[in-house]
């Protein structure tokens, strides 16, 4: 019933990505640590810090998603990524202790795309990776759906600064229709 | 869905009017709208209850539904039980708005009835709120509410299915499918 003339394009499903979706195309600008398998020669200048002309083997740098999923092979021959810090077991223990107190902005706005992202990577903790990310947006479903509900004549602002952005278009949605009903009443 | 729609749809309840006019029977698409004669109450749309009453040509009797004692005993009960009570008008809400809202002269206790619809109005979105949330902690499958109104249902309704479609993307993550290379 939306008379929109402007339908903006989700984010893909799993770890698949969606062309045309603006959320996916500003995920795939994350930066994630990575150390170079093989020598780059005369690719010496992406690197920042390094003088020479080639980027030897075993270097650590730092490249956005989308060249990093590009590169990177089964055979491991070209690349390896790390995981970011908010994946890794520390931030997993925290999310599963208490999932509403987090940050998710400050994690990195895109915390639940670039972890179905991460996927792609093969590591060795990709269930537990996976099962995280479910989880934590389970437990923070409630506090969500509270602060969309309750939020048109308030200022929530610190509320919001928390969520990640998935969380926040979901907010949206239902603040404007929020904001309809109560003018009924 | 729109409230505005809703409200649209409640204006098809049938309601009691005293018109102060009289006509014939006036034969329209949706149905024949019985002979109007001064003072001699008749059945007509919601809509054309409105109409008239802005007009000044007719005096709106509430429905039956909309009394103190039993409004208080409908909220009562909501607050009792857990599920959803069986309510006398799938558009209570609406109706409420409209006739409050142009012929509140014709209503006695009008603000009384404006709380006590807002209060039943509440609890029943609490529950559905927390029966929302427990759906999706826990993760279930399949549920089921009954006597619900539609302008509920409506207040969750993108934001329920939003949720249920992240969360099936997130959980898809778990099954171990490969991507399509490129």
């Amino acid at each position: 019933m939306d008379l929109q003339s402007y339908m903006p394009v989700p984010p893909g499903i799993r770890m698949e990505e969606n062309f045309f979706s603006l959320d996916d195309i500003l995920l795939s600008h994350e930066r994630l640590p990575c150390r170079t398998e093989s020598a780059f020669p005369r690719l010496g200048f992406l690197e920042k810090s390094s003088e020479t002309r080639d980027i030897p083997e075993g270097t650590k740098m730092e490249m956005p998603l989308w060249l990093a999923k590009g590169l990177y092979e089964r055979k491991r021959q070209v690349l390896s990524v790390e995981l970011p810090k908010v994946y890794r077991e520390e931030w997993r223990t925290v999310f599963g202790a208490d999932p509403i107190v987090v940050d998710l902005h400050k994690m990195g706005p895109y915390y639940y795309g670039l972890g179905s992202q991460m996927l792609h990577f093969d590591s060795p903790e990709n269930p537990e990776i996976a099962n995280t990310i479910l989880q934590t947006f389970i437990g923070r479903f409630r506090r969500t759906m509270d602060s969309s509900q309750n939020a048109y004549n308030e200022d929530t602002s610190a509320l919001v600064e928390r969520l990640d952005c998935l969380e926040r278009s979901l907010k949206w949605v239902t603040c404007m229709y929020v904001c309809v009903i109560e003018r009924l009443v | 869905m729109d409230p505005a729609e809703v409200e649209f749809l409640a204006e098809k309840e049938m309601v009691k009017i005293i018109p102060n006019f009289s006509l014939d029977k006036i034969y329209l698409i949706g149905g024949d709208l019985g002979p109007f004669n001064p003072g001699l109450p008749v059945e007509v749309p919601v809509w054309l209850a409105l109409n008239l009453k802005q007009r000044q040509k007719c005096r709106i009797v509430p429905p039956e539904w909309m009394d103190t004692d039993k409004l208080e005993e409908i909220r009562e009960q909501e607050r009792k039980l857990d599920t959803f009570t069986p309510i006398p008008s799938l558009y209570y809400m609406e109706l409420t708005k409209l006739l409050l809202n142009h012929s509140a002269d014709n209503i006695p206790k009008a603000d009384e009835i404006r709380t006590l619809v807002k209060d039943i109005w509440d609890t029943r979105v609490a529950k559905l709120r927390l029966s929302a949330d427990s759906f999706i902690s826990q993760q279930e499958a399949h549920a089921q509410l009954d006597n619900l109104t539609l302008m509920e249902i409506n207040t969750t309704r993108s934001f329920l299915l939003d949720s249920l479609n992240y969360m099936y993307k997130l959980r898809s993550n778990l099954q171990p499918g490969r991507s399509q290379d490129y």
